[in-house]
């Protein structure tokens, strides 16, 4: 016990270095940053239309959508969920989290901003570092140099990329992810790294090499990455999985793997995490949480019940991770501040918004579009 | 510039973005327990501070520039896209200072605001606002301005404020001294009865002291009967009253009243003790403040202070006697009877007396006044129903009034009216060189 808790200290001073400002340069890759000046000197003032912010738009983040749909059939038989066994000790706790948002429309492309956040709690305090906001500019330009700067450079696969701007958000997007949860497992030991969203990688956006270097390097401190997806596209017998665990009034762990698995025969999508449905509170929400599948089953349970034990859960949710995605989060109001950034910074100038709808049948136009 | 539509700051608040409240929600929701730092290459973050902060400035059209020119009334809108907004002195538009008579009545946000203080001539004026804003402060820096002016004065002095008016805060007399005389009702202030005449007299048995009409009557008989016979004296009506042939209940009521005023000791025989309205005349007329000290008098008294003075007042202002009189009115409920409200601000405003009601109780002054007023010198008031009451006054609209009224600090007025050019102006009154205060006992001397 005496060990445990010597080695706890020493990681989270470890990782509270994250806080200095000194570390600023390695929380954001210089390749993002070099990106989002570049593309964002590809604006030669000029109009753009920005993005209409209202108090009820409720869902601000532009959410990037990569599982699949997946529909299993009740032919399988589901086990039955095991209780989450209490683990006695804690270990640190670190979770990230990335939000992007659409900020406007320039005359020749997109205007994103993108916010990371890490929140690692130590002791029985929570701490956090917040990466950003980038703005990007994207558009055909900015693709094309991104492919040239791929091909340049061997140590990060981008060569998948096109140069179409509509899909380099999403890569952006899981750029900037990917880089700050390979910061937290690198510098965590003996903890557990809670990341948003599912171990599911091979996409074009989301190319399977880091999420294998994050993992890879996760082991290497000795760490469990569980991830959390607050959605889930996978259906059981028309149901969503999490509606497994409808019955379940206890802390428990559904392992659900062996009928996902066969799923995703071969390349290019890879679960590289073990699937299962978890509720972590006898009165909280059921979730999709994937555990590292190089983990064997036993120390993923147990990682679940060291988290428990670790983190406050409301609601079955880490507050780590809340925290995180609570953080990164842009609000409508950051939205208009980057706006107004833009529009000082680099001379835009604001276009009136124009609706066809409005332009042609006046107040007659639909009911959204009028208002 | 040659063309601008003149918008006034009623009112500055925080600006509702889509938004604001989840960011703030999330300030508070962390900042005690969670500890961190924001790595912000761009620092963009500075930008949400400063939109956190955007405040809106809520303003009123109060008139145009036209031809360099300002004007109340406009009937133009700017263009919504390609106008600019500057900001523009208030006391540009509001200021009379290079009328004959300047008189500063303090300063704004950015200037002194000078007004000529012949805008008080012919005027309805109203000083209104909650207890210790500095009403009375702001009625003496008026009536000073006005006998420095050759102005004459009449001051209805209910608490006994206005007694020291005349001398500097080292008790030294003033400039202005020999120009202020304090009567006291009682003392230096007492009248015969044949000055006052019948009529005053009868008038304040009537309303003062409910005299019924049938009384009445039968005492203008004993009154004209010693005024024939030339022996109209307070102990000549005394007897007369008791001796005269009418009804027992009659005689009583008649009676008990007339008993009633002499015990106020506001009449006499002796001329010399008798107020000389002729040099009262004389120097109301080369510019003079008469203040009538009326603290502690009895609510009659002052109701026949009152009665007699405006009788005498306007008797002297149709003979032409008397070229107006500032009449400043304070507590004006305390002793003004309901007739006399719409006899000032009509009938007697064209003989020339001129009022300033100064108040703290808004709902007392008749809802004609609020109307009628010319000018509206208004204190901070919070009482919903205090500013319902001052909302009915004609020169601002109520929005504005509230939202400036209610925010206003002590010694802080907002004015309305012609001498301000019809644009509200908010005013930090000046500070007097004189004893400003009245002569209130305190208990504690430290």
């Amino acid at each position: 016990m005496t060990h445990r808790t010597q080695d706890i200290g020493f990681e989270h001073s470890k990782i509270s270095r994250l806080l200095s400002e000194e570390s600023g340069n390695i929380l954001l890759p210089d390749f993002l940053l070099n990106l989002s000046s570049e593309s964002m000197r590809t604006l030669s003032g000029g109009f753009f239309e920005p993005r209409e912010v209202t108090t009820v738009e409720a869902e601000l983040e532009d959410a990037v959508v990569e599982e699949p749909h997946l529909n299993l059939a009740n032919t399988t038989i589901i086990d039955e969920p095991e209780p989450i066994a209490n683990v006695v000790g804690n270990c640190p706790v670190v979770a990230v989290d990335v939000s992007s948002v659409r900020v406007g429309e320039s005359e020749q492309g997109l205007l994103y901003a993108l916010r990371g956040a890490l929140v690692w709690r130590e002791g029985l305090s929570y701490n956090f570092t917040r990466c950003g906001p980038l703005a990007f500019h994207l558009n055909d330009l900015i693709a094309r140099s991104l492919s040239r700067r791929s091909r340049a450079n061997d140590s990060i696969s981008y060569s998948a990329w096109s140069p179409l701007s509509e899909r380099l958000l999403s890569r952006l997007r899981n750029t900037l992810e990917r880089w700050m949860q390979r910061l937290a497992c690198s510098r965590l030991s003996r903890g557990i790294v809670l990341l948003d969203g599912s171990l599911t990688a091979g996409t074009p956006d989301n190319p399977t090499v880091y999420l294998e270097d994050i993992l890879n390097r996760s082991r290497e401190n000795g760490n469990a990455v569980i991830a959390f997806s607050k959605e889930t596209k996978l259906c059981f017998s028309g149901k969503k999985i999490t509606r497994l665990l409808d019955k379940a009034n206890y802390p428990c762990l559904l392992n659900i793997d062996r009928i996902i698995t066969p799923q995703f025969p071969s390349a290019p999508v890879r679960l590289m995490g073990r699937v299962y449905v978890a509720k972590l509170t006898s009165r909280g929400l059921p979730f999709r949480v994937d555990i590292d599948r190089q983990l064997s089953e036993e120390s993923a349970a147990k990682a679940v019940g060291r988290l428990i034990n670790s983190d406050i859960v409301e609601q079955g949710y880490p507050e780590t991770l809340r925290l995180a995605h609570i953080l990164s989060t842009f609000t409508a109001n950051e939205i208009l501040a980057i706006q107004r950034h833009l529009s000082i910074d680099y001379g835009l100038k604001l276009a009136p918004r124009l609706s066809f709808r409005r332009s042609l049948f006046g107040p007659y136009g639909t009911s959204t579009e009028a208002s | 510039m040659k063309k601008g539509l003149i918008v006034q700051v009623i009112d500055i608040q925080f600006a509702n973005l889509p938004g604001i409240l989840e960011d703030i929600l999330r300030d508070v929701m962390t900042e005690d327990t969670i500890q961190g730092c924001d790595y912000d290459p761009f620092n963009i973050s500075s930008q949400i501070a400063v939109l956190k902060d955007t405040k809106i400035l809520i303003c009123k059209i109060r008139g145009a520039i036209e031809d360099g020119k300002a004007k109340t009334e406009t009937s133009w809108l700017p263009s919504r896209t390609t106008s600019r907004i500057v900001p523009y002195s208030i006391e540009k538009l509001a200021s009379t200072r290079n009328g004959k008579r300047p008189v500063t009545l303090g300063r704004t946000r950015s200037d002194h605001l000078t007004v000529d203080v012949k805008m008080l001539d012919g005027k309805l004026n109203i000083i209104t606002g909650k207890k210790g804003v500095g009403k009375s402060h702001l009625s003496k820096l008026l009536i000073l301005s006005l006998i420095q002016n050759g102005a004459p004065c009449l001051v209805i002095d209910v608490n006994g404020e206005y007694v020291n008016i005349g001398r500097a805060r080292n008790d030294e007399p003033t400039a202005y001294a020999d120009k202020i005389t304090v009567l006291k009702p009682g003392h230096s202030l007492k009248f015969g009865l044949s000055e006052v005449g019948l009529k005053t007299f009868l008038n304040t048995m009537i309303y003062a002291l409910d005299l019924p009409r049938t009384s009445s009557k039968v005492f203008s008989r004993i009154w004209n009967e010693l005024e024939r016979s030339g022996n109209l004296k307070l102990n000549s009506l005394n007897d007369a009253i008791r001796r005269f042939s009418c009804h027992e209940s009659v005689r009583e009521a008649i009676y008990s009243r007339f008993n009633t005023l002499m015990d106020l000791e506001l009449f006499t025989d002796d001329i010399s003790e008798r107020f000389d309205f002729g040099l009262f005349e004389k120097k109301m007329n080369e510019g003079h403040a008469f203040i009538i000290n009326m603290k502690d008098e009895h609510a009659i008294s002052r109701r026949l202070v009152v009665e007699l003075l405006i009788s005498k007042l306007t008797e002297q202002l149709s003979d032409m006697r008397l070229k107006a009189v500032f009449l400043f009115a304070e507590e004006a409920h305390f002793y003004l009877r309901e007739t006399y409200w719409e006899d000032i601000i009509t009938r007697m405003r064209h003989l020339g007396v001129f009022t300033t009601f100064v108040t703290n109780q808004p709902d007392t002054v008749q809802e004609s006044v609020y109307r009628q007023a010319d000018n509206i010198f208004m204190f901070n008031f919070t009482n919903e129903h205090d500013l319902d009451a001052v909302s009915k006054v004609a020169k601002i609209d109520a929005e504005s009034l509230r939202s400036i009224v209610k925010d206003l600090p002590a010694h802080n007025c907002l004015i309305v009216g012609d001498i301000v050019r019809d644009f509200p102006i908010v005013v930090n009154v000046k500070p007097l060189d004189i004893q400003t205060m009245g002569q209130t006992r305190h208990f504690f001397q430290d």
